[in-house]
């Protein structure tokens, strides 16, 4: 009976599989370690301010889909299965670090990066604005795994939260939508929107 | 805000519509597509150029940064496009 041949996806899934125990072990060691630094600062925290470190994995068909979309044909090369790795994703783990209000961003991003040293910036901007600091580079778990991790103001790192869960975790394919431009712009407003909340609540707070 | 909004309308009075599944803007009556890249990194004359320029209209032209895709992509691509 002829051997039925494998796809890029089928491959690529194996690959997922044999790799997820070390994706765990980054996110646990990048989080464990992100928490033990931010120590200084969340043991100071004001009464109105908040600070949250949240780690994910990336999911398998998550994983398969940004592989595709980096690729600007969304699209693999069927007959080259051998070219694509998943080891070649940032965040296959990641940690987020919100924070309130964005005053702290700026201390946060620089605590870290005196921790973190050799990990490369890879900052989240939308038509030249930044949105979050964001970093990726390997740690002590895993010298294969790269770790990613996010410094971000909270409510707009809840928004993200939200978008992502609400709309686009059903169906890895509809995040395509995130890259139409008039979608872009909503998003965008959004976050200025939020944006102004948040610098208003601090004007007010400094005041108090 | 402006160039975003200025881009978006010039692929939309230009018949252009957007596939979900390859980020990118297509036209199947003149056989063209754009790639999100693409119209994000060229200007907007540098758009209407492209959406302008006559390319027989046979086969699809592939406006990418990174170039025309491999021979396989290409045509999985055309398949999906060709479609509806």
């Amino acid at each position: 009976m002829a051997e039925v041949e494998r796809t890029v996806e089928d491959r690529l899934r194996e690959e997922y599989f044999t790799l997820r125990p070390e994706i765990r072990r980054v996110a646990d060691r990048l989080e464990a370690e992100i928490r033990y630094h931010l120590l200084p600062i969340s043991g100071g925290l004001q009464g109105h301010e908040r600070l949250a470190v949240k780690c994910r994995v990336k999911s398998c068909e998550s994983a398969l889909e940004k592989l595709r979309r980096h690729q600007e044909e969304r699209a693999f090369q069927r007959n080259r299965p051998e070219i694509y790795t998943l080891t070649s994703l940032n965040d296959l783990a990641g940690v987020r670090v919100l924070a309130f209000p964005q005053s702290r961003l700026a201390e946060i991003d620089q605590l870290l990066r005196e921790e973190l040293r050799g990990w490369t910036a890879d900052p989240v901007e939308d038509d030249g604005e930044l949105q979050a600091l964001k970093y990726y580079g390997y740690c002590q778990a895993s010298d294969k795994i790269r770790g990613e991790y996010q410094v971000v103001s909270m409510l707009i790192g809840l928004f993200w939260e939200v978008e992502h869960s609400a709309i686009y975790k059903p169906d890895a394919r509809l995040s395509g939508i995130a890259g139409h431009r008039g979608m872009r712009e909503r998003t965008r407003d959004v976050v200025k929107a939020l944006r102004a909340f948040e610098e208003q609540f601090e004007a007010l707070a400094r005041q108090d | 805000m402006k160039t975003l909004d200025t881009k978006q309308n010039i692929l939309d009075d230009a018949g252009f519509a957007y596939s979900i599944d390859r980020m990118a803007y297509f036209n199947r009556k003149s056989k063209k597509i754009f790639s999100v890249e693409y119209v994000e990194d060229h200007d907007e004359d540098d758009l209407e150029r492209a959406i302008r320029e006559d390319t027989g209209g046979e086969e699809w032209k592939f406006y990418f940064n990174s170039g025309e895709p491999p021979e396989s992509v290409r045509r999985e691509i055309e398949a999906s496009l060709g479609r509806g």
